[in-house]
C-alpha cells in the first residue's frame, strides 16, 4: 500500500485539494480545504520519523512561508502529518507523543500505517464523520410473521391489524 | 432546521433584553463565569419543553428551579419571556415564546410537529433537548455514570420509536385477553363439573333408595288405612302419609308422656293409701288432739296462777299500807289511853299487843306474792312446752294434708292432659292399657313409614331416568367446555408466543440498530482519544426483559472505573455525540455545548474541537459556550464558515450599566482558499 496515494484519495474524498511537492527531504503531499491545510510526510521507519520530523516540518513551512503569511487566521490551521508503516511497538508511543507538541503546526504522528484503514484512522482529525449509520426500515412485520410461522397466519394478520385484543384471543383459540 | 436566535428578558440571570443571533454554521459564545452562557442553553430547553431538566432533582428549602426561572435580582425587568426561533432549510421560521404570565404561544404538539418527524420516541421534546444540548453536568452523568439500563434507554430513545413499538403493548393486551378468556372457560368448565358431581351424588342416593323398594300395593294399603281420607294422587298421598306419620309420632310422644304421668299418679295413690301411711295419719291426728288438750289445760293453770298472783299483789299493797299505819301509831303512842289510830281506849299492854298482832298480819299478807309468782312462772313454762308439742303435731297433720293435696293436683293435671290432647279417659287409671295402646300405635307408625319409603323408592325410578338424562347432557356439555378450555389454553400459549416473539424481534431490531451506530461511537471515541492505550470502545447488550448497555475498553474493562475524570468526560462526550448523530427523527441540525472542556486537558480539548469541526463539515450547526477566549478563538478558526453557513463569535459580559449583555457580536467570515498554492482568494 502506498501511504501517499491512500492519503490523497481520502483527502480528496473529503473535499481537500491535494498535490505533491518534492522538497529537499523528499516528496510531501500538500492539502488544503476551506478551513485547513497541511503536509503529509511519509517515513520508511520509526527511527527516520523520529529523527527527521522537525526538520521536515520546518522545510515545508519555510517553502510556504510567504503564502502562510497572507493566510490570516487560516495560518493557524496548518497540519503536519508524519506517517510510517514501521511496526516498532517500542517507538509507537514516542511517535504519538509528537502530537502533543503544539508549536508551529498541529501534528499527526502515527506508526503501524499498513492498510488504507490505518491511513483513514490517522487522518480522522482532518476528515468529516466517516460512520453514517443507515437506520432504514426494520421490516418488523415480515420478521414477526417469519418468527410466528407456527401461529395461524390469520391470527398474525389480525394481530398486526386494528383487531381488538379480545378478538385476537378468540381467533387464536379458534385457529390453534 | 436550525436555531436562528434567542431573545430573553427577565429570564434567569438576564434582567434586561438580550438577543443572540446564531450563525447558520456555528456560534461560539464566551464570557466569564456567571455572565449567563449556560442560561442560553436553559432558554432553548425552557422554550421547547417548559422546564429545565438540568435542575429537575435539585431542591433546597422547598424551592426548585421553577421558583428561579424568572428574574429575582434587583430591579424590575420590562418583561418576562423567552423567545427561541428556528429556521428551516427553506427559510421558514418557527418561533416559540414563553412568558411568565401566559406560558407558551405554542402547544407541545405544535412544537413536536415542527421539531420532530417520523417515528419520534416517547417524551420526544425532552429527548430532543437531552440529545441536542450537551451540558458540562451531563457529559459524565448521562453517559458513563448512567446505569446500564438507563444508558440502554437513552440510546434506544435516541434511535426513535421503532417499527412495531406498539406491538409490545398490544401483545401484552392479547395475552391478558387470552388469559381472561381462559380463566372464564375454566370457571365454566369447573362449574359444569361441580354440577355433574351433584348429579352423580343424586344418582347414588336414588340408587340406594331404589334398593329399598318393596310391595307398592301393600304400602298403599297401609297408607290408606293410616290416612283413609288421603287424596288418590300418589304424590299427594305420599305427602298426606308423611303428615300422618309426623302427627302419629307427635301423638305417640304425648301418649308416652301421659303414660309417665299416669304412672306417677298411681304410685302416689298407692303410697297414700298404704297401711302404714293410714296408721301414721291416724297417729298424727291423735297426737294433735292430745297435744291440743294438754295445751288447753296448761293454759288454764296459767290463768289461775295469774289470778292468784294478782290477789297476792293486792294484799301485799294492803300490807304495805298497814305497815305505814302501824309505824305511824307507834310513833304517836297512846293518847290519853286511847289508840291514836282508832280512838279506842287501850292499855299500853293492849296497845303493844295490838301493834304486834298488826305486824304479824302485815307479814302474813306480804309473804304470798313470791310464791304466787313462782307458781305462775312454772305454769307458763309448762304451757310453752305443750304449745311447742302442739305446733309439731299440727305441722305433721298439715304435711299429711299437703301430701293429699299434691296427689289431688296430680290427678287433676292428668285429667286435664287427657282432655287437652284428646286422649282416651279409660287409660287415666290404666297405665298398662295405655302402654299396650302405645305399642300398637308405634307398630302402625313403623308400618306407615316403611310404606312411605317403599312408595318413595318407586318414585326414585322415575327420578333416576331424569338424573341419568341430566348426567348425559352434562357430560356432553363438559366435553364441549373442555374443548373450549383447551382452545383458550392454546390461545394463551399462542398469545405468549406472540408476545415473546414481538419482544425478541424488537430486541433484535434494537440490537441491530445499536450495532449500526457502534462504528459511529467507536469513530468518535477514536477521534477524542480519551486514553493512549485503549483506542477502541466496545458496547455489549444483555438482558431480555430489562436491557443493559455496557461499555468496555481494552480487555473487558469498564471505563467508568479505569478512566480519570477527564478521560471519562472525553469518553462520555463520544457517547453523547454518537447518540446525537444517531437521531433520525428530528430535522434539528443544531448541537449546543455548554462548556464541554471542563476537566479536559488541552490535547483532548483540541480533539474535541476537531470532532466539532468534523460535525460542522456534516452541515451541522454548532453552538458552543466556553469560558476560555483562546479556546473560543480556536473554535472560530477551526469550525468551517461558508458563505451560506457562516459563523459568529459572541462575547457576553456586563454592559455599561452593569446589566448582562452582548458586548461583542461579530461574524466569522470564510477563510481564504488556495493559500498553499499561492493563489489565495478570500
Amino acid at each position: 500500500m502506498d501511504i501517499f496515494t491512500q492519503a490523497e484519495i481520502l483527502l480528496r474524498d473529503a473535499q481537500y485539494e491535494t498535490w505533491t511537492w518534492h522538497g529537499s527531504a523528499g516528496p510531501v503531499t500538500c492539502f488544503e480545504s476551506a478551513a485547513l491545510m497541511g503536509f503529509v510526510h511519509v517515513f520508511d521507519s520509526a527511527d527516520a520519523l523520529l529523527g527527521a520530523w522537525k526538520e521536515n516540518e520546518q522545510i515545508a513551512l519555510g517553502r510556504h512561508a510567504a503564502s502562510l503569511r497572507e493566510a490570516g487566521a487560516k495560518a493557524w490551521n496548518v497540519y503536519s502529518v508524519f506517517l510510517t508503516p514501521d511496526q516498532n511497538a517500542r517507538r509507537r508511543r514516542e511517535i504519538e507523543r509528537i502530537e502533543e507538541d503544539f508549536s508551529l503546526t498541529r501534528k499527526i504522528a502515527r506508526a503501524f500505517i499498513t492498510t488504507p484503514d490505518d491511513v483513514e484512522k490517522a487522518l480522522l482529525p482532518l476528515l468529516s464523520i466517516r460512520s453514517k449509520p443507515l437506520l432504514g426500515a426494520s421490516n418488523f412485520e415480515t420478521r414477526l410473521r417469519t418468527r410466528l410461522k407456527d401461529i395461524s397466519p390469520d391470527a398474525v394478520t389480525s394481530f398486526l391489524s386494528e383487531t381488538t385484543p379480545a378478538e385476537i384471543a378468540r381467533i387464536l383459540g379458534a385457529t390453534s | 432546521m436550525r436555531l436562528e436566535f434567542i431573545e430573553v428578558c427577565g429570564f434567569r440571570g438576564f434582567r434586561d433584553l438580550v438577543r443572540i443571533n446564531f450563525g447558520r454554521g456555528f456560534t461560539v459564545i464566551t464570557g466569564r463565569n456567571g455572565v449567563g452562557k449556560s442560561t442560553l442553553c436553559d432558554a432553548v430547553e425552557f422554550a421547547i419543553t417548559g422546564s429545565i431538566d438540568k435542575y429537575a432533582v435539585e431542591k433546597a428549602a422547598k424551592e426548585s428551579i421553577s421558583d428561579y426561572v424568572w428574574w429575582r435580582g434587583d430591579g424590575v425587568p420590562n418583561a418576562h419571556y423567552v423567545t427561541v426561533s428556528f429556521i428551516d432549510d427553506s427559510g421558514k421560521p418557527f418561533t416559540i415564546t414563553r412568558t411568565r404570565e401566559r406560558g407558551s404561544n405554542r402547544s407541545s404538539e405544535e412544537i413536536q410537529s415542527a421539531l420532530c418527524r417520523g417515528s419520534a420516541p416517547d417524551d420526544a421534546l425532552r429527548q430532543l433537548t437531552r440529545t441536542s444540548i450537551i451540558r458540562d453536568e451531563w457529559i459524565a452523568a448521562l453517559s458513563l455514570d448512567l446505569s446500564e439500563t438507563e444508558r440502554f434507554d437513552l440510546v434506544r430513545s435516541a434511535l426513535g420509536a421503532l417499527e412495531g413499538s406498539e406491538a409490545g403493548s398490544k401483545a401484552k393486551a392479547v395475552v391478558t385477553a387470552a388469559e381472561t378468556a381462559h380463566a372464564r372457560d375454566e370457571a365454566t368448565y369447573e362449574a359444569a363439573r361441580s354440577r355433574l358431581a351433584d348429579r352423580l351424588t343424586q344418582q347414588s342416593e336414588t340408587q340406594a333408595a331404589l334398593s329399598r323398594s318393596g310391595d307398592v300395593a301393600g304400602a298403599l294399603q297401609v297408607i290408606a288405612a293410616s290416612v283413609p281420607d288421603a287424596p288418590t294422587e300418589l304424590m299427594a298421598r305420599l305427602a298426606a302419609g308423611r303428615t300422618a306419620l309426623a302427627n302419629g309420632l307427635a301423638r305417640l310422644g304425648r301418649m308416652r308422656e301421659a303414660l309417665q304421668r299416669g304412672r306417677e299418679v298411681v304410685a302416689a295413690q298407692a303410697a297414700y293409701n298404704a297401711q302404714d301411711a293410714v296408721a301414721e295419719r291416724e297417729a298424727a291426728l291423735q297426737a294433735h288432739a292430745a297435744a291440743q288438750g294438754a295445751h288447753e289445760a296448761a293454759q288454764k293453770v296459767v290463768t289461775e296462777a295469774e289470778q292468784r298472783l294478782s290477789r297476792e299483789e293486792e294484799m301485799d299493797a294492803m300490807a304495805a299500807s298497814l305497815s305505814l299505819l302501824i309505824e305511824h301509831g307507834e310513833r304517836l303512842g297512846l293518847h290519853d289511853a286511847h289508840c291514836p289510830l282508832c280512838a279506842a281506849q287501850r292499855t299500853p299492854h293492849d296497845f303493844a299487843t295490838g301493834l304486834a298482832a298488826a305486824r304479824r298480819r302485815v307479814t302474813s299478807l306480804a309473804s304470798g306474792v313470791q310464791e304466787a309468782r313462782n307458781a305462775l312462772a312454772s305454769a307458763e313454762q309448762s304451757a310453752q312446752k305443750l304449745g311447742l308439742t302442739l305446733q309439731k303435731a299440727a305441722a305433721a297433720v298439715q304435711a299429711l294434708a299437703d301430701e293429699l293435696q299434691r296427689m289431688r293436683d296430680q290427678e287433676v293435671a292428668l285429667v286435664e292432659f287427657y282432655n287437652q290432647w284428646g286422649l282416651d279417659h279409660r287409660f287415666i287409671q290404666d297405665p298398662e292399657g295405655l302402654e299396650q295402646s302405645i305399642s300398637q300405635e308405634r307398630d302402625q307408625l313403623i308400618d306407615l313409614e316403611r310404606a312411605l319409603l317403599v312408595l318413595e323408592a318407586s318414585q326414585a325410578v322415575a327420578r333416576m331416568s331424569t338424573i341419568e338424562a341430566n348426567i348425559s347432557t352434562l357430560r356432553a356439555e363438559i366435553e364441549q367446555l373442555a374443548q373450549s378450555v383447551r382452545q383458550s389454553q392454546n390461545a394463551v400459549i399462542a398469545a405468549r408466543e406472540i408476545e415473546r416473539s414481538v419482544r425478541r424481534v424488537s430486541a433484535e431490531i434494537i440490537d441491530e440498530r445499536l450495532a449500526q451506530i457502534s462504528p459511529l461511537l467507536n469513530e468518535l471515541y477514536q477521534r477524542l482519544r480519551p486514553h493512549a492505550d485503549w483506542r477502541t470502545i466496545e458496547y455489549s447488550i444483555r438482558g431480555d426483559v430489562r436491557r443493559f448497555l455496557s461499555l468496555k475498553v481494552g480487555d473487558g474493562l469498564n471505563p467508568q472505573f479505569v478512566f480519570s475524570s477527564g478521560q471519562r468526560r472525553a469518553a462520555g462526550l463520544a457517547f453523547l455525540l454518537s447518540v446525537h448523530l444517531a437521531r433520525a427523527w428530528t430535522p434539528l441540525m443544531s448541537l449546543m455545548l455548554d462548556d464541554p472542556v471542563q476537566h479536559i486537558d488541552d490535547f483532548r480539548a483540541l480533539h474535541l474541537v476537531e470532532v466539532l469541526a468534523a460535525l460542522r463539515l456534516e452541515g451541522r450547526q454548532i453552538i458552543c459556550a466556553v469560558e476560555d477566549p483562546a479556546l473560543a478563538d480556536l473554535l472560530c478558526r477551526r469550525l468551517v464558515s461558508t458563505p451560506t453557513e457562516g459563523g459568529r463569535r459572541i462575547d457576553i459580559g456586563f454592559g455599561p450599566v452593569g446589566a448582562k449583555s452582548v458586548v461583542i457580536d461579530r461574524e466569522i467570515n470564510p477563510m481564504p482558499v488556495g493559500v498553499l498554492r499561492g493563489v489565495a482568494t478570500a
